[in-house]
């Protein structure tokens, strides 16, 4: 828990978190309805629910700051400038999208933003962010990194070597577990047997905190001070985050396998409902400020879509553009 | 120009050596490679001379490893990962196959890293250590595959894949490393990627080869010569992807007759590419069946008589070069 109070952070800022989270969730909820209506080719994995995590730190990030966001992690693309359009235009495989159609869904990222694009893989993108963090040190910017994996993906050797890595060579890494009870089935019981997963920071000799996954305005705070003081005094930590996969592993999973008191445990926490009456307690942002934002979000997602759908696919001329650099 | 004596070894030391002295975005990282100088000693006083900021010891992690040198690539640095042997990269074969190489066509990020990795048997090193890999690299898109057979190719090939802006796998044979010494300038031109070189003319058969085979071919030829005034012409291949489909084709055009050789396993071996290559674009050309020597399909074998069984050397390589020319 950060020792600061909620106004310690501008309203700008808190609106800026509140929209991140809405709108992520206005472009999944499209997602998912066009993925029922055969409209989106290919598969749809969303992080409905769990849109407070990849905000808040996104979004309390500098911007030298590099991120490997995974698959629930919409908000962390949005968080650094990503543009709805381009979104739709990665959903939809366009030519003008940011993988050119060359790969789809979750599997984008932006230099410009310090999104790193996720391969499949898990657990592989923890060690090049980690990478890229060294290479930022060495060059004199004082980046951090924020690497996001599943409660699943804490069981591949490649979370083992790039926390190991990290630690032994002191990189300012956050090592951010969302633990969402299930891997795609398999609930934490089948997939490891320590108390917590924070709980294997002993064993890397690095710190590790738990925070509530589903609270942006904590974690916002938490993620400020964890980040200032791993700039400071570089080192890797693990933080855990409780919070609940609220849908199916894709939209081809009914996900008759998680309880259903499970789930409404979980909605009675929504991440976007308890930031919205935290922040309109606190007087920073009024309920019909949020309201707005909702509206804005909705019709900015219509139009996104709209403008995707009109755009280009890649022209099957250039499948061979692009396999190699020539610089 | 002065010129030294110098070993493959050697060689490859001091294009790394020339490398670090120029371009300060090149860093040497692996598993032993500081003080200890690496499992073979290639990196050997390299520590001393440029600090432990840029030649370091790594945890035992080769995903880890390879994954921060694609995070440090996009970054601008020139990593080069030494796996102690290429045996070994096969617990990282994802960070190469689905991370490294299809990085450039999927995000449009240039990845200029280099692994360098001692192949090859001929010691009694048994099944773990004595590999030859490199038809599994060359079928992975994206990555630029080289293996020197000389010292003046090494150092001048070395050179060219740290500084390509893509993947390269830059692969060293360990029976050479101290058998085979050259005398030559003590300074160098860089070797461009993709170019192969015939290394001995000839008019009654080519021999196409790389790595150790080269010298087993040339031991071969030259008997030949001798014995029955065959001519044999030998192409190293340098480079296997891309490969220089050119010179093989001149070289097939030049003498008719083609035996392929290659000290790893021979179904679905790099020699099945030169093979329907040929076929493909001279069989027209050919005055007999192509031919290949390589390893029989098991594992390598660790007793002496069990090895010298396994690996092709001078004496099959001429048996099968008398069949091919008397066909
Ligand atoms: C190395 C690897 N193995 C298997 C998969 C297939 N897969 C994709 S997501 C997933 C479950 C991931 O669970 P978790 O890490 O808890 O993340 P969550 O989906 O719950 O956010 C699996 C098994 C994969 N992508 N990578």
């Amino acid at each position: 828990m950060s020792e600061r109070k909620i106004e310690s952070v501008d309203d700008g800022r808190w609106k800026a978190v509140l929209r991140c989270m809405m709108l992520s969730r206005a472009i999944e909820e499209r997602l998912v309805r066009l993925y029922h209506q055969g409209r989106i080719f290919g598969g749809v994995y969303t992080g409905i629910g769990q849109e407070a995590i990849g905000a808040a730190t996104s979004l309390a990030a500098g911007p030298s700051d590099l991120f490997a966001p995974c698959i629930r992690n919409m908000t962390v693309h949005l968080g650094r400038g990503e543009t709805s359009l381009n979104v739709f235009r990665q959903y939809l495989g366009r030519a003008s999208g940011p993988t050119r159609g060359r790969d789809g869904n979750v599997h984008y990222g932006c230099t410009a933003n310090g999104v790193y694009a996720m391969i499949s893989h898990l657990g592989a993108m923890l060690s090049v962010v980690t990478g890229a963090v060294m290479a930022r040190r060495r060059q004199g910017r004082d980046a951090v990194g924020v690497a996001y994996i599943g409660d699943g993906a804490t069981s591949t050797g490649d979370f083992h070597e790039a926390v190991n890595f990290a630690a032994v060579f002191d990189v300012p890494v956050i090592f951010l577990i969302e633990n969402n009870k299930f891997a795609y089935s398999t609930p934490n019981a089948e997939q490891f047997r320590c108390k917590q997963l924070v709980d294997r920071a002993q064993g890397y000799g690095i710190e590790g905190l738990c925070a509530d996954g589903n609270d942006a305005v904590e974690l916002f705070l938490l993620a400020q001070d964890l980040m200032s003081d791993i700039r400071q005094k570089p080192r890797p930590i693990l933080l855990e985050c409780d919070t609940m996969r609220m849908r199916g592993h894709g939209e081809h999973d009914d996900f008759s396998y998680v309880p259903r008191e499970l789930l409404e445990k979980y909605a009675a926490r929504d991440p976007i409902a308890q930031a919205r009456s935290r922040l309109a307690e606190a007087g920073l942002v009024a309920k019909a400020a949020a309201d707005d934002i909702e509206l804005q979000v909705r019709s900015e997602v219509d139009q996104a879509y709209q403008q995707a759908l009109e755009e280009p696919v890649p022209d099957p001329a250039d499948l061979m553009e692009g396999v190699y650099a020539d610089r | 120009m002065p010129t030294v004596e110098m070993t493959y070894l050697e060689a490859i030391r001091q294009g790394l050596r020339r490398l670090l002295q120029e371009r300060n975005e090149v860093l040497l990282y692996g598993e032993d490679v500081g003080a200890f100088g690496g499992a073979f000693k290639v990196t050997l006083g390299l520590q001393e001379e440029f600090g432990k900021d840029r030649v370091f010891n790594t945890p035992i992690s080769e995903s880890a490893m390879i994954g921060a040198a694609i995070g440090m690539a996009t970054q601008g640095l020139r990593p080069v990962v030494e796996l102690q042997f290429v045996d070994f990269g096969m617990t990282a074969v994802h960070q190469l196959l689905n991370n490294a190489g299809p990085t450039h066509y999927r995000t449009g990020l240039s990845v200029p890293l280099t692994i360098r990795a001692p192949c090859g048997g001929g010691f009694g090193g048994g099944p773990f250590h004595s590999e030859e890999l490199e038809s599994l690299f060359c079928l992975m898109p994206g990555l630029k595959v080289v293996y020197p057979a000389f010292p003046s190719d090494a150092r001048g090939l070395i050179y060219s894949a740290v500084m390509d802006p893509n993947p390269v796998i830059y692969l060293e044979n360990k029976y050479l490393y101290r058998h085979v010494k050259e005398v030559m300038s003590d300074r160098f031109d860089p070797i461009p990627l993709g170019l192969a070189r015939i290394c001995r003319p000839g008019r009654d058969a080519v021999v196409l080869t790389y790595g150790a085979m080269v010298h087993e071919a040339l031991r071969a030829a030259e008997r030949l010569s001798a014995e029955k005034h065959y001519e044999i012409m030998v192409v190293d291949m340098r480079t296997l992807k891309p490969y220089d489909a050119e010179t093989v084709i001149a070289a097939v055009t030049a003498t008719n007759r083609v035996l392929i050789v290659h000290e790893g396993w021979r179904t679905c071996g790099f020699g099945a590419e030169l093979a329907a290559l040929v076929a493909e674009r001279a069989f027209h050309l050919l005055d007999a069946p192509i031919r290949r020597v390589a390893a029989p399909d098991v594992p390598v074998p660790f007793a002496p008589s069990l090895e010298k069984a396994y690996r092709p050397d001078a004496d099959k390589i001429g048996e099968a070069l008398v069949e091919l020319i008397e066909y």
